[in-house]
């Protein structure tokens, strides 16, 4: 199960689908080859998406994990 | 020749599952998390690594902290002299660390060595740095006083360390480091723990035989979630060297810098080489061709644009072409000494790369050459790619980003150097940078004040690779940390201004009386 406290450095590892999902959204989850730091809340924030569209990532990603 | 790993990896000590947290003399079976290590050459697990938990790294911290009050008054030529004998380590050792560099990163073999003989040229220069380790004497304005400053030991340094350079930026800082009277914490990359693992195991003996202080050299093998912010606002730790991308440079310089506690940002680079219609053609093309596909375009100082003149750019244009026809037909194990050009690290960075093809092909870019990735036999992986050659303008938002993987982009200028100087210059990276040319001016004016704004500026030398003895770094996004030779020993230490007054008066400076 995801959710938003989740570092970027693990949800690459257990769901590598992630990386081009979050991509699409504008985020970058590996930069030189390496993933980035922080929380999958505090990449969204730095892209100024809203807590409400967090929610909704969070959702979808975990719908993702579900049909895999 | 063949390489067999296996008995690569027994000579190395490393078993199917490894520990990962080491006081130097010590190590520790910690409950962190089990995870594996792959290689990028045939996606095979290669061992399982114990990583530690947050009672691990503040165990780890204590010993560095009790370390460092003992290591601190050890003279530095001894010091030194511990140094000189990692170093012998590493010599007897570097066939096969190299060997498990190249399989653990996906480097060339030839690479894999070079990256071992960098961290023992590293340990030569400061073994020589460490009787070298000076202050100066000032003329103080005050009778019978003397003014001088003089370097001191700092404390426990951390150093995080990235997969493509997984064992030789450890030793560039840790050399340094350990002469100067620190003791280290090294936390290396998740991608490239064993090779981690390999480089402790060689300089467990030298530190057991000289009875080194537990605590000096720490491994810690953890995640972000138990060793990120927590070890970047760590007060204990007065010193950070990072090397990583620009984005995480950020996030480090923010939280060490709330504490105001010192780093080494070593972080990405957009490198050009400009090519003048005053340069050895043959030259430059043999040398940038190593600069852009060296090390599958994974270097922090591999070469991502060319600055062509437009009266030479087809003829280096179809030179680049032509080399990278030849490349491509030496793509394979980077372990065989026939190929020339490795893997990706993982499945992300060859997206990454996929995508770099399509978005400068989306904002108007040609491709001249690859691009592909690569199937079938010998490439199961999915982590091989045809080095791509793109035709671009500097301002493309693609163009302006390093993408961490064998793409260069080739870009025409016209009229004076100048122009291409600022063209180079025009990228938020400040790595690396070079001119080909053999007129004297457009040299001169390349290295000059209004010339490259990087922090390595060649002439008639690529922008890929660097020697020890120079200080390595870059400006702007880059960082601005410098690493390696020259003085970067002094950001190790701790600058003191001391007056002493030997004489029976007592006088202020600047003149002033305070009679009481």
């Amino acid at each position: 199960m995801i959710d938003k406290t989740i570092t970027i450095e693990d949800l690459i590892e257990d769901y590598a689908f992630s990386v081009n999902f979050l991509s699409k959204k504008g985020i970058k989850c590996i930069a030189c080859g390496e993933p980035i730091w922080g929380t999958l809340e505090e990449a969204c924030l730095e892209k100024n998406y809203t807590q409400k569209d967090i929610e909704a990532f969070v959702n979808e990603l975990n719908i993702l994990v579900k049909n895999q | 020749m063949t390489i067999e790993i296996n008995k690569v990896l027994k000579k190395l000590g490393i078993t199917n599952v490894n520990k990962g947290v080491s006081t130097g003399v010590e190590w520790f079976d910690t409950k962190g998390a089990i995870t594996s290590s792959s290689s990028p050459i045939d996606g095979k697990e290669i061992a399982k690594i114990k990583n530690a938990t947050l009672d691990d790294y503040e165990m780890v911290i204590k010993k560095a902290q009790e370390a460092f009050l003992e290591w601190r008054l050890v003279p530095a030529p001894e010091r030194g002299e511990i140094v000189r004998q990692i170093g012998l380590a590493l010599r007897a050792y570097k066939d096969e660390l190299g060997a498990l560099v190249s399989y653990e990163m996906g480097k060339v073999y030839q690479e894999g060595l070079g990256e071992v003989q960098e961290m023992i040229d590293i340990c030569d220069f400061a073994v020589g740095q460490s009787r070298l380790i000076n202050g100066v004497s000032l003329q103080s304005e005050r009778r019978e006083h003397r003014l001088f400053e003089q370097y001191q030991p700092l404390g426990v340094v951390g150093i995080v360390t990235s997969f493509n350079f997984p064992v030789a930026v450890w030793a560039w800082n840790t050399a340094l480091a350990a002469i100067a009277g620190d003791v280290v914490i090294w936390k290396p990359s998740s991608k490239t723990p064993l090779t981690a693992v390999a480089t402790q195991k060689i300089i467990n003996d030298v530190l057991i035989e000289n009875n080194v202080p537990e605590g000096v050299f720490n491994l810690v093998v953890a995640k972000s979630s138990v060793m990120g912010d927590n070890f970047l606002s760590d007060k204990r730790i007065p010193l950070l060297s990072v090397t990583g991308s620009t984005a995480v440079g950020k996030r480090v310089g923010s939280i060490v810098g709330k504490r105001l506690g010192k780093t080494i940002l070593e972080l990405g680079g957009n490198n050009a080489v400009i090519i003048t219609p005053n340069a050895d053609i043959k030259m430059a093309i043999a040398s940038t061709v190593f600069g852009t596909v060296g090390t599958a375009g994974q270097r922090c100082t591999s070469t991502r644009r060319i600055i062509i003149h437009e009266t030479v750019y087809d003829q280096v244009k179809d030179s680049m072409v032509n080399a990278y026809k030849s490349v491509a037909k030496k793509i394979g194990n980077p372990l065989d000494e026939n190929f020339l050009v490795g893997p990706l690290i993982d499945e992300h960075s060859v997206n990454a790369f996929t995508n770099a093809v399509d978005k400068v092909q989306e904002e108007g870019g040609n491709i001249l050459f690859g691009g592909e990735v690569l199937k079938g036999k010998g490439f199961e992986s999915g982590n091989y790619v045809v080095p791509c050659i793109a035709e671009a303008k500097n301002h493309y938002e693609i163009v302006q980003e390093e993408t961490f993987a064998p793409i260069v982009y080739l870009i025409k200028y016209s009229g004076d150097v100048q122009n291409a100087i600022d063209l180079q210059n025009n990228v938020p990276q400040g790595l690396s940078s070079c001119i080909f040319t053999l007129n004297v001016r457009e040299a001169e004016l390349f290295v000059a004040a209004s010339g490259s704004d990087c922090g390595i500026a060649n002439v008639n030398v690529g922008t890929s690779g660097a020697e020890i003895g120079g200080a390595f770094g870059g400006e702007k996004d880059t960082g601005g940390g410098r690493e390696s030779g020259s003085d970067s020993w002094k950001i190790y230490m701790r600058r003191q201004t001391s007056t002493i007054n030997y004489g029976t008066e007592l006088p202020l400076a600047q003149g002033i009386k305070f009679d009481f």
